[in-house]
């Protein structure tokens, strides 16, 4: 179980979320939603002790605080935003690197053939087993992020924390990526985090939703008693159903 | 090509500059004559009768120091600009970046000033202030880093350390208007050479170099984990913080001695690493160990080229490096580039 208590946290000393907590049972999922600047990243990073917080993450019963970060990667893997590549790599050498901890045991922190036998399993996970030998620089957006993924699968976590995973996707990549993870948490061993921008895909991944405003909670419990409720509408200061449905109208067309 | 072929290219390559190193000079010395004379000195052999005293000596005492302290000095300051560019996530970084050379000058400045020797080591206090006055510089920039950015992030690292390089680069030249008699010897230094290396230098060398290597072999995944950002390798488990910590001072270790021993030589620390990932590709697994040995020879190469470019002279080794690096460097970087 994870659990968040109290926490605060920030960069150059000013706070962007405040005072958040919750706790997830290991085998649900949840979705964080909420506008720009809320401070969805922000909790992610603080949830995976990346970035210094006031208040307290525990999992399993146990402070992030005392942990050391192998201990913690192996609870949890963060597949983050995409960010510039300095140096390139190849596929399978990137998706090793998600084997750190593990090859950290060994004396020579070489890879064995079984942590290279798992990384390949993680590439056919997410398709991209065919491209291995590839630079990673040579790699689509899309191709790439899929590369995060089975690298963030590598460390063999319990709880994934996704943080707009379905950029640079074209729609069915996206739809199997969420779908994929939602599979891999099937088992009541493992959970996924995630934040969307997407309401449709936080509710596919998720049955419970968090809602962010201005580094608070604005609600967290059940997504479709959250909608129900309106209170998305106040949050993004628009009718999403409205919004929904005039999307939906322009396929009528479509047999 | 296969790594493996592009691995035995590289030493072969290697063995051969090192050979020509020793080779060429005033007078040219056959392979086979060196080899004689190198197994003869290793194995405690007489020496061919062929072969004279002045000829032996010239091999061994003055010609093969010079051209393994010139390997030893370029794999070091390869090996740094590899570390640098590597975790501070910019490919122009070095430890010069961070005011090791400048550091290090200072503390060379106020020796050469004060006359100030070190009882016991004598001709060895000039080095050894130089490395500790560059170590020194490395340790207050990352300490105020660290009290300014609790992250020790990469852009306040790179950003201060410039700013406290160039203040350092200030005192620096104070020392040199306010004391005229040392300025020739100052620069002398500050230029950089391998001239009258002795043994006794060369196993300094290679004591402390070897000790980095062998440390910094350890950190090849973290080095690999931490070009994707600090955050990515905080969440695969490095320990961020402390890995910088001893990655930094380990290159500040390595180019200060450098420095210290032979004045300031700039550019292969930066060429280097990059030279060798586009060959070899990025993983540091190769990358370090591949950068130190291109680095070693490139310095050999450069300083072969200053011994016997202009007749009875020596040119700078730091300024050849720059003169055959820049263009070197331009060509195998952006020989498969299209223009757009």
């Amino acid at each position: 179980m994870i659990e968040v208590k109290n926490v605060s946290a920030g960069y150059s000393g000013i706070d962007v979320i405040e005072n958040i907590s919750l706790k997830l049972e290991v085998g649900l999922n949840l979705s964080i939603v909420g506008p720009n600047g809320c401070g969805k990243s922000t909790l992610l990073k603080a949830i995976a002790g990346i970035i210094p917080i006031k208040g307290d993450v525990l999992i399993d019963g146990k402070s992030i605080k005392t942990m050391k970060r192998a201990e913690i990667a192996k609870k949890i893997a963060v597949m983050s935003q995409m960010s510039a590549i300095y140096f390139s790599y190849t596929v399978f050498e990137t998706v090793l690197l998600g084997r750190y901890v593990a090859m950290k045991d060994n004396f020579l922190k070489e890879a064995s053939q079984q942590d290279k036998a798992y990384v390949e399993k993680c590439l056919e996970a997410v398709g991209m087993l065919e491209y291995k030998d590839r630079q990673i620089d040579c790699l689509s957006g899309g191709e790439l992020q899929r590369v995060f993924l089975a690298r963030t699968l590598a460390q063999e976590p319990e709880i994934i924390l996704l943080d707009e995973p379905t950029n640079h996707l074209d729609l069915k990549c996206q739809h199997e990526l969420i779908l994929y993870l939602k599979n891999w948490s099937k088992d009541h061993k493992h959970s996924v985090i995630g934040v969307f921008h997407d309401i449709n895909h936080a509710m596919e991944l998720a049955d419970h939703l968090l809602v962010l405003e201005k580094g608070h909670i604005k609600a967290l419990g059940k997504a479709e008693e959250i909608i129900k409720s309106g209170l998305l509408n106040d949050v993004y200061e628009m009718d999403i159903k409205k919004y929904m449905l005039n999307s939906l109208k322009k396929w009528e067309f479509v047999n | 090509m296969k790594t493996k072929i592009k691995i035995f290219i590289s030493i072969l390559s290697s063995i051969i500059v090192l050979v020509l190193g020793v080779a060429i000079g005033s007078v040219y010395v056959e392979p086979l004559k060196i080899l004689t004379i190198i197994f003869g000195k290793i194995l405690s052999q007489p020496i061919s009768a062929d072969l004279n005293e002045n000829l032996i000596s010239i091999i061994w005492d003055i010609r093969l120091p010079r051209v393994l302290a010139a390997f030893l000095v370029g794999g070091a300051l390869a090996a740094s600009g590899t570390v640098m560019q590597s975790i501070l996530k910019n490919p122009l970084a070095s430890s010069y970046t961070l005011g090791v050379s400048s550091g290090a000058s200072v503390g060379v400045g106020l020796v050469l000033i004060t006359g100030f020797s070190i009882p016991v080591l004598g001709n060895f206090t000039l080095p050894l202030i130089g490395l500790l006055s560059g170590l020194v510089t490395v340790y207050l920039v990352i300490t105020i880093t660290a009290q300014i950015d609790r992250n020790m992030g990469n852009t306040t690292i790179i950003l201060f350390g410039m700013i406290f390089s160039l203040f350092i680069n200030a005192v620096t030249t104070l020392i040199m208007a306010l004391s005229r008699e040392t300025l020739p010897r100052l620069i002398y230094w500050q230029m950089g050479s391998f001239a009258l290396k002795s043994w006794l230098d060369v196993k300094i060398l290679a004591v402390i170099f070897v000790g980095c290597y062998l440390i910094l072999i350890r950190y090849t995944n973290e080095l690999d984990i931490m070009t994707f950002g600090e955050e990515q390798a905080l969440a695969i488990g490095v320990e961020v913080k402390k890995v910088k910590w001893i990655l930094l001072i380990l290159s500040a270790a390595l180019t200060g001695s450098a420095v210290a021993f032979t004045g300031v030589i700039g550019f292969i620390d930066l060429i280097a690493p990059h030279v060798v990932r586009k060959i070899f590709g990025s993983s540091h697994k190769l990358v370090v160990p591949i950068s130190i040995l291109f680095g070693g020879t490139f310095m050999v190469a450069c300083d072969l080229v200053a011994r016997i470019l202009v007749s009875n002279s020596e040119l700078p080794v730091g300024a050849v490096t720059a003169l055959i690096g820049a263009p070197f460097f331009a060509y195998v970087y952006f020989k498969n580039r299209k223009v757009r």
